[in-house]
Parts: C-alpha cells; structure tokens; sequence
C-alpha cells in the first residue's frame, strides 16, 4: 500500500533522513522504532506531504503522492496522528473532530461523529469542553479520533504514548489493536520499542536517518542486541 | 591603554566609512547642481535633511530589529524646540505673546539652537524610550505611534508655545548647505561608530537573536534603550536643520506620511547596512523628484506621481528583496575586515572554577502536567555531566530551569553560594552558566568571530576574575578559522554547532550547558564533537552539563551520567555503571505490558 | 447624569466601528501573522463606490450591499496580489508590504479621481434625533450599535458553527495540524481575508452613512485606531478586538467630555493623554488584554 523509496530529507542544514525506505503492505501494523534524533518524526512527516525530500519518492497504491499537499493525501486516504498529538486547543471536542472530518460529506461526517463518540466514551463525555483542558491521555484519543474522522485506510501515528501514565499506554494499545481489527492498516512510531514490536506484523530500526534494521517484530524484538543498536558503536 | 587605542582604531575606521560615503554622495550632488538652478539646491539640502533622519532611524531599527513609526514625532519636537529659540526676540513676542518656561528671553544661533533641540529631544525622546525599551513583542512599535498621535495633538493646541496650526516662521535661514554637509557627515560618523561600540554590538546581537542574546549574558533593555536614545539625537539633529534650511515649522513637516518616506529609504536600501541606508535616500531622493518632475502638468499630467513610485518601490522590494538593496554589504564592514589585527594571546593556565553547581528538588507543573517531580543533580567543577533519558522524561525542561527561561514551582539551583532559583536568564549567563539550544541560536548574519567576540565582550566586563581567552583562540580550538570573517549562517551544520559551542565557551563560563549538541550529526561527527567540547572546555576551565540522545557520545564525553524519566532521577553513575543497568535499558526500550 | 448616557452611547457607537474593523485586523493577523495595515484602505474602496454608483443614480436601500461587495473584492485581491507572496516571511516584511498597498492605494485614488474629496448625498434620517426620558439619541447611534451587534453575532455563528470558521480557527492556532486534516491553506486565507472585507464593508457603510465623501487617505486615521484597538485587545483575540475597541471609542469620548470638568483647558489635549495611556498600558501588558499564548519552542 506504501511505498516509500530511498528519500532524503533536508531541514536547513541537517540532512534528516538518508536514503532511507520502506514499505507498509496492506492490513499490516508496522512499527518504526529507533533513538530520538533518528529521522522518524520526519519519515511520517514526509509522507503526510507537510516535508519534500530532496531525492527519493512516495507511492500509496501505485500513485507517486512524493511532496504532495497533506489536504490531497486526507482525500486519498491517508491521514497522520502528529507527535505531541497537535490537538486544537481553542477549540472544543466537538470542533476537533469536526475538522477532522472536514474532507467528508456532511452525512458521513455525522455518521463519523457518532462512531468517535461510541469508540471514544471519554471524549462523548466532554463532548463540548474546550480541548485544552483535556488530560494527556483523553488528548491522545481525540487526535487519534480525529484523524479517523477522513476515514483513512493508511494511519500514521507518530509517538502515541508520549507523556502518557501506564494505565493510558495500555489503552493506547488496546485501540491500535482494535483499528487493526477494523481493517486499518497502520505505520506506527513508538518510543516503547519492545511492546509495539509484540504486536507489529514487521518492524524497522532507524538510526541518525538511516535503516539499520528490518525484520518481522518477533525477529526485531528477540534480537539483543538491540539497545546497543541505540547506543550505537564501541563503548 | 589598549582600550584606548583599539577605541582610536574603531573611530578612525568609522570616520573613514563616513568620509567614503559623504565624498560618493558629494560628488553626484556636484554633478547635478553644476546643471544651475536655486531649485537643484534645495533639492540636495532636502536630501541631506532627509540623510540625517534616514540615519537616525537606522541606528535604532537597523540595530535593534523593531520598527518605529514614532520617529518622526522627535523630529517634530527638535523643529519647534529651534524655533522658539531661533526666532528673533521681536518676532518670537508677537507670535508668541504667551510663551512659556521663560523662552521669551532666550535667543541662540544656529549652533545653540541646534544643541537646544537635541538636547531638549535627547531627554524627552530619552524617557520616552524606557518604555519603548521595556515592551516586548509588537508593542514598541505600536508605543511609539502613539507618540506620533500625542506629539500631533499636543503641537496643534498647545498654542501658548507653538502658535497651532499655523507654524512658526522667522527662524533664520542657514546659508548654503554647508551646516547640513557638516550635519550629513556627524551623522555618519555617529551611527558609524555605534555600531563599533560594546552596547551598539549588544544591540545588533538582540536583533539578531531575542532568546540567545540573554542566555549569553546580554540585557534587552540597557543595549535598546542606548540604540533609542542616540537615534534620537540624529533625528534630532535632522529635524533640527531641515527647520532651519526652510525656516519655518508647521504641524504638518513631520507626519506619518513623511515617515514612511523616510522608512521607504531606509529599507530600500537595506536597513542593517548604513551605506545601503545612503543607498536607498539618494534613490528614492532622485526617483521622487525625477516622478514628481514626470507628474508636471506639462508632461504626464499625472498628479502625485510620486506616491506611486514610493508605494510602488516599497512593493517590489519586499516581494523581491525584503533585506534590501545592499542586505548587509556595508563600506564599513568591508573596512573591519581589512584593518583586523589578531591580538597576542594571553598564555595564561585556565583553573577551574571553585563553584559547584546544583539543582536540588526541582518541581515543574505545565497546567495538569508534571514535566519534573523533586528532580535534581550536581556538577562539580570540571566534571563533565550528562544528563539522558527517553523523549518527554524532563531533560530540556531541567535544562531551562537552571537557565531561568522556566520558572520551577518548588526546589533551588545554586551556583556555589549563589541562590539562582529566581534569577533571570541574562542574570544567570553573567554569574556563569552558559548555555547552547537545541534548535541552533547563532547570530546568522553576523560572521563567525563577531558571534564568539559578542560574549568575550560581556565576559570583559562581568568575568574579569577568569581566564578569558579571545574569540580567535577559541575559533582555533573549535577547529572554525578558515571560516572567522564568514557570515554565520552560511556555515554547514557541524560547524554552526561548533560554533555555538565556542561562543557559549567565550563568556569563560564555570558551567557550559549544552542542549543536544549532536542532534542531526552522524556518527563520525558526533565523535569529532567529543573532541571539540572536550577541547573547548579545557581552554575556559568550564564544567560540563550536557544533554544529547545519542548515548555513544554521552558515554565517551561523561565523568558522571544522570538518567531521567518521567520528571525524576531514575539512576545515575559512571557510564559503564548506567549502561548495564536494566532499568535504564527498559525506559529506553520499553517493556512488554 | 443624562451627559454621561449620551457620552457613553456615542462612545459605543465610536467603539463599535472601532470594534469592526480590529475585528478584521485580528483575523488577518490570526491566520497569516500580519498586521495588516492596508485594511483601512478597504474604507475608502467603499467610499469611491458609493461615490461612483451615486453619480449613476444610487439610492441607501442597496449601497450597503454594494459597498461590502466592493471592499470583499478589494480584500480578496489584495491577498491574491501581494500577500500570497510573502505568506513565509519575516513579520517586518509582512508588516512593510502592507504599508506598500496603502500608499498605492492613496496614490491610485489620487491619480484615477481626485486628490480632493468628493462627497454624495447621506441617506435623510441620519441626523434625526429622538427622546428616552429626557435623554435624546440620534437615529445614527442607534442604527450603528444595532447593526455592529448583528454582525458580531453573525460572525460568532459563522465562527463556531460552520466548517468554514471552525478551519479559519484552527487554521490559526496551527497551520500545519489544519492542514494535516485536509484544510486547504489557500482557501482558508482568502475566506479569512474576505471576512475581513466584510467587516470592514459593514463598518465603512456605518462610517459613510454619518459622513458621506471619498477622500484619498480617509482609511489611514481609522485604520491606526483600529490596530491599536486589536492589539490592546491582544492580537489574535476575538472577544479582545471587540472590547479593544469598544475600550478604545469609550477612552475617547469620555476624556474629551470629562476633562474640561477634570482639569481646566486640558480638553484640547484628550487624543494625547489617550494614546499616553495607551502608551502606559503596553509597557505594562504587551501581549494585549487577551493574550493569545503560542509558546515558543527553545
């Protein structure tokens, strides 16, 4: 289903990303794990089109969308859950998923609507309170409710259990595990690299913008080695 | 005596600049006068009028960064202050029967008049700065247009002292535009020489970086409120002599209108630069004239042409080149490159400090979220620390409670017997921690050494009890001296990060605070950083805290490594400790449900 | 008793245009971070075409419409023209550009009409006066503070119910996560900018109405009151533009009725002390009334 082609991205003077590629297959729930700084905030922002890359490209169902509009890709089926979730603070519940659904018709929207708000009983009950008073963890749900909202067939998810209380990450992942059973498939960056690599299809190790590693999660996850991976090179 | 003789080098350098650029202007106004014509003249003393008030304007915006409406309204203040003190005795009485202060009596001539005005516009425009000086954000500028409103109104109806609406005429005319050569050039001078000054530099950081000049022992306030203030005596100055070329003042000479002329100048040219400020009035000087010349009923028949050009320049050049004409070319700095001389280094052995720093119980609330709860750590001196722990743990915000950009809601940080849990972020830089950012905070137009020289100057004044070494030694230790005279910017990323470090390490620091020094590097750079801190360090005596993701680099570069999760200490020892400690490895790595 | 009604009423209806024009200032700046001082221009647009459509034989029932359709046009354009381009820039340069249009602006009308002011008939019962209890109010004030509600009311449901004003909103707290959602950055511009336009056509009908000529320059004196009427109420604030202004047209009319009483043959000087308090005030609050918080990442 994605595709994405030894790209490189720049910011400025840094180059990000390195040639670096992959591929998530339709109905799988791939992880990317790595050390911060390694370029996987900016691998998914480079396929959400909110980054170009210098040289490489993205293709989602055979369609090249490298460099394309973020707004064309909601449309097309491919929506991103953004690091620190990104939320509209000044705007309620409600008005989140509203615009989060902006690229439906308005009778899907309120179908959506009324999904969100089964799927997501914490945000039913503070439906039309401003989302800056929301918890870490009921901030977490309502991004990725919104982002539901464009009923996407590719999710992204960068960092979902940032800043959240054990108890939150575990209903994190109950919910990847239930989009997955919705017939999503799903690109997922995580800091807690052991437990997402238990429950991803295949798995990539990113490293100062490069893949260093791909495998299947239980290859991935057996392998030992993996936080001197982290550190990287010789003590 | 070195200070003075270097000051005699800056003055030399800035009347050379200024002789320069006044023989380029004095030669085309000779060519174009030598056409004939009273008209022509008065022409170029218009311009020279202008020049002073172009200049003026620069000091403050160019220097500062901030935008100034207001400006014109001292002009207003320096014009009526020459003429109730130029104007005869007999004629000032019967235009002024009422007048105030004891002006009745007090008559000067063309230089006491102007040294009146200046001095009356210096204090006023002077006190009127503290306040422009102490906002933030947009609210200078819009300060200072209230002072246009305030200054219109108080000209127009305060009668006794400015006749209203009708002006002041009878004030002596200045023969020739000698006085306003003289005026051109002084002005010159002046802004040239700010520039070159400690606070007119501290100015031009600020402008550069709002956030970094602080952290590096540099105040807001006192380098603004200098720039303000010598803009307002060349403003003063201006408006000053153009009262006294025409001789006469109306509440109409200094509006809002011929403020955005003047800023039209500025800007066109290129604001930061004083010969593209030169650039840009003779220019827009001759386009107007040439448009108003077009306009002429016998030509175009096109009224207030000029109007078009002015809106019509000031489009192109923000659409095209909003730094201006010139950007930051300058005759003058062209001049400091040349006329550069390396000081001797010092030879002498940096000591450590003797001050310990510590954070002790830190408590840190963002609304409902807690960033840090009680933590804490120590940094002895000349220890190198590093402080890790997965994303969101609390690093970066520990990082800005010990600087002062965070305010923590319960614990101390004490730098030896320093208390400076209250202090603020300028504060702190000058008691001894300096520190680098995350996302890259140099000076980008400046060059590389200006960026280092910057702090060794605050370090002069606020470290003399440390060793201090000068901008070029530590270039050389950071491996940047092919690249000294480079503007900033242009450096590729390792060396930026370089040189952010050397410029932290320039203020001869008790503590260097780096915040992810390696971010976006490779391996290979990463391992040249080592180096270059380690060096760096070694050459100012300075301690170490540093915090980076890449463990490799914390691992070789640590004496002692901090592990933070979830806004507390989780463990702490030597590398090879931390390293095999499973619970480290488990907040990084996560552990299954 | 009854001076301090009729003050604060005229302070109301001063305020209210005020209010309608920082309104617009606000949510430029919201969504683009410019503060755009080629707004007022938008005034003098609707002046030239009521001026224009008078000579050809207007009437009041419709100028209103014709007026905000004008400065809607007007406004749409001036984003398309210039500040699509310099939509990443510096704000000194977003601020300049702004101030390039409206010497264009003076200058275009100068050239294409007059420099002098044209005038055109007002509609009969401006000035018409009528008693409360011995308090006697013009038709105008009433009309003025009727119609600025209405349109704050309007723009409150626009902006809280439809998709369109849920964007701009989000669209100005974070671009980029509006994006991601599928909003397109051009459209919400050109909305926000042609809201902005309407506003500004509702206040210039208000202003035209009471003083019906076109002038060249006439938008800058309004247009200075209402930036800084928006940025006391804090730049970006909705509610803060609305009571800046509403502040700022009270300040005036207040000071200039009570301060003969206050401080004898200080009247003349009532514009000064405002803007000296004005001055005072964003020494001590910079960010405005309201202030919109958008913590930068060190």
């Amino acid at each position: 289903m994605l595709e994405v082609d030894a790209i490189t991205t720049r910011y400025g003077a840094i180059t990000a990303l390195h040639d670096a590629s992959l591929e998530v297959r339709s109905g799988e729930l791939v992880a990317l794990v790595g050390p911060n700084g390694a370029g996987k905030t900016t691998l998914l922002n480079t396929v959400a089109g909110l980054l170009r890359p210098a040289t490489g490209s993205v293709r989602f169902d055979g369609n090249d969308i490298t460099g394309s509009e973020p707004a064309r890709l909601v449309r097309a089926g491919l929506a991103l859950v953004p690091e620190h979730r990104r939320i509209f603070k000044d705007l309620t519940v409600e008005e989140n998923l509203r615009l989060g659904g902006s690229t439906a018709s308005t009778a899907d929207r309120r179908v959506r609507l009324d999904e969100a708000a089964e799927l997501f009983p914490v945000l039913r009950s503070k439906w039309t309170t401003s989302a800056g008073f929301l918890s870490g963890g009921e901030a977490q749900q309502l991004a990725v409710a919104r982002a539901l909202m464009s009923n996407p067939r590719l999710l992204l998810l960068d960092e979902p259990t940032l800043g959240l209380a054990p108890t939150m990450v575990d209903v994190v992942f109950d919910l990847l595990q239930r989009l997955r059973e919705q017939g999503r498939t799903l690109l997922v960056v995580e800091q807690n690299a052991t437990r997402v690599l238990g429950i991803a299809d295949r798995g990539y190790l990113l490293r100062t913008g490069r893949v260093i590693a791909t495998g299947t999660g239980v290859e991935l996850a057996a392998d030992t080695s993996l936080f001197d991976s982290f550190i990287g090179g010789e003590a | 005596m070195g200070g003075f003789s270097v000051g005699l080098v800056r003055f030399t350098r800035s009347t050379l600049a200024s002789a320069a650029l006044v023989a380029i202007v004095a030669a085309l106004a000779m060519a174009y006068t030598s056409g004939g014509g009273a008209s022509r003249e008065s022409l170029i003393a218009e311009m020279l009028s202008n020049f002073i008030l172009v200049l003026g304007m620069q000091v403050f915006i160019g220097n500062t960064g901030v935008l100034s409406f207001g400006h014109m309204a001292f002009a207003q203040i320096a014009a009526y202050a020459t003429a109730v003190v130029g104007i005869p005795l007999a004629a000032k009485a019967k235009a002024l029967p009422d007048i105030p202060f004891g002006l009745e009596s007090i008559h000067y001539g063309p230089l006491g008049a102007t040294l009146f005005a200046v001095l009356v516009t210096v204090i006023i425009g002077g006190l009127f700065g503290i306040a422009v000086s102490r906002a933030s954000g947009l609210a200078p500028t819009m300060i200072t247009l209230a002072a246009l409103f305030v200054v219109e109104q108080l000209v127009k109806n305060w009668k006794e002292l400015t006749r209203g609406a009708g002006g002041l005429s009878g004030i002596p005319r200045l023969e020739g535009n000698g006085w306003l050569w003289a005026g051109a050039f002084l002005a010159l001078v002046i802004a040239h020489f700010f520039q070159e000054t400690r606070i007119g530099r501290f100015a031009i950081a600020t402008r550069e970086d709002e956030l970094a000049a602080p952290a590096l022992g540099i105040r807001l306030f006192s380098s603004r409120w200098a720039a303000w203030t010598v803009s307002m005596g060349l403003i003063a100055l201006g408006g000053s002599l153009r009262a006294q070329s025409l001789g006469s003042v109306n509440p109409k000479q200094f509006t809002l209108d011929s403020g955005i002329l003047i800023l039209v100048m500025l800007v066109v040219g290129g604001m930061r630069s004083i010969s593209g400020a030169v650039l840009g009035t003779v220019l827009i000087t001759a386009g107007n004239e040439l448009f108003r010349q077009l306009g002429d009923p016998q030509r175009l028949d096109i009224e207030r042409f000029p109007d078009l050009f002015l809106g019509g320049t000031m489009l192109l050049v923000m659409l095209m080149r909003p730094g201006g004409l010139l950007g930051d070319r300058d005759l003058a700095g062209w001049l400091r490159r040349r006329m550069y001389r390396r000081p001797l280094p010092s030879g002498e052995t940096p000591q450590h400090g003797v001050n310990t720093l510590t954070a002790t119980d830190i408590e840190v609330r963002f609304g409902g979220f807690v960033a840090l709860d009680g933590a804490g750590l120590t940094v002895r001196p000349g220890e190198v620390v590093g402080l890790i722990g997965p994303n969101g743990a609390g690093k970066t915000t520990l990082f800005n409670v010990i600087t002062g950009i965070v305010h923590e809601q319960g614990g101390r940080v004490t730098l030896g017997e320093q208390d400076l849990s209250e202090s603020k972020p300028v504060d702190i830089a000058r008691a001894g921690l300096a520190r680098t950012f995350q996302n890259l905070r140099l000076f980008k137009n400046l060059s590389v050494r200006e960026n280092v020289a910057l702090t060794a100057l605050v370090a002069a004044r606020h470290r003399p009890h440390r060793v201090r070494p000068d901008a070029d030694t530590l270039l050389d230790d950071a491996g940047l001296s092919e690249w000294a005279d480079r503007q900033a910017g242009t450096l590729d990323y390792g060396n930026q990060r370089r040189l952010e470090l050397a410029r932290a390490a320039a203020l001869a620091p008790d503590f260097l605070l780096l915040d992810e020094p390696t971010s976006g590097m490779s391996d290979q750079e990463s391992l040249a950083m080592v180096e270059s801190v380690r060096s760096v360090a070694a050459r100012v005596g300075a301690g170490v805290l540093v915090i980076d993701h890449d463990l490799g680099f914390i691992t070789r570069i640590s004496d002692h490594i901090v592990v933070l999760n979830e806004g507390r200490i989780l463990a702490e020892g030597t590398p090879a400790e931390v390293r095999s400690n499973p619970l480290v490895a488990a907040a990084y790595l996560g552990s299954s449900a | 008793m009854t001076k301090l009604i009729q003050t604060i009423v005229d302070g109301l209806g001063v305020g209210s245009t005020y209010a309608l024009l920082a309104l617009g200032i606000s949510l430029i700046f919201g969504v683009m971070h410019l503060v755009n001082f080629a707004h007022g221009e938008l005034i003098t647009v609707g002046a030239y075409t009521s001026y224009f459509f008078f000579l050809h034989g207007g009437s009041w029932w419709w100028m209103p419409l014709a007026i905000i359709g004008s400065a809607v046009l007007a406004s749409v354009a001036t984003e398309l023209i210039a500040f699509r381009w310099v939509r990443n820039s510096s704000p000194f340069t977003l601020l300049l550009t702004s101030f390039a249009l409206e010497r264009l602006s003076h200058a275009f009308w100068q050239i294409a009409v007059s420099p002098k002011q044209r005038a055109f008939p007002k509609p009969e019962w401006v000035f018409n006066q009528f008693k409360i209890a011995s308090v006697s109010f013009e038709v105008m004030d009433v009309v003025t503070i009727a119609v600025t509600a209405l349109t704050l009311a309007l723009t409150a449901v626009i902006f809280k119910r439809t998709l369109f004003g849920i964007s701009v909103r989000g669209a100005a707290e974070d671009f980029d996560a509006a994006r991601l959602m599928g909003v397109r950055a051009n459209r919400v511009i050109s909305g926000a900018f042609a809201f902005a336009g309407f506003l500004a056509g509702v206040a210039a009908t208000l202003i035209l109405m009471r003083s019906p000529a076109a002038e060249p320059s006439m938008g800058s004196d309004w247009l200075l009151k209402a930036v800084i009427a928006a940025v006391i109420g804090g730049l970006g604030s909705f509610s803060g533009a609305v009571v800046g202004g509403l502040v700022l047209g009270l300040l005036e009319t207040l000071t200039r009725a009570y301060l003969p009483e206050v401080a004898v043959g200080w009247d003349k000087f009532s514009t000064a002390i405002v803007f000296v308090l004005i001055a005072v005030f964003f020494v001590v609050r910079p960010d405005g009334i309201f202030k919109i918080s958008h913590a930068e990442r060190v």
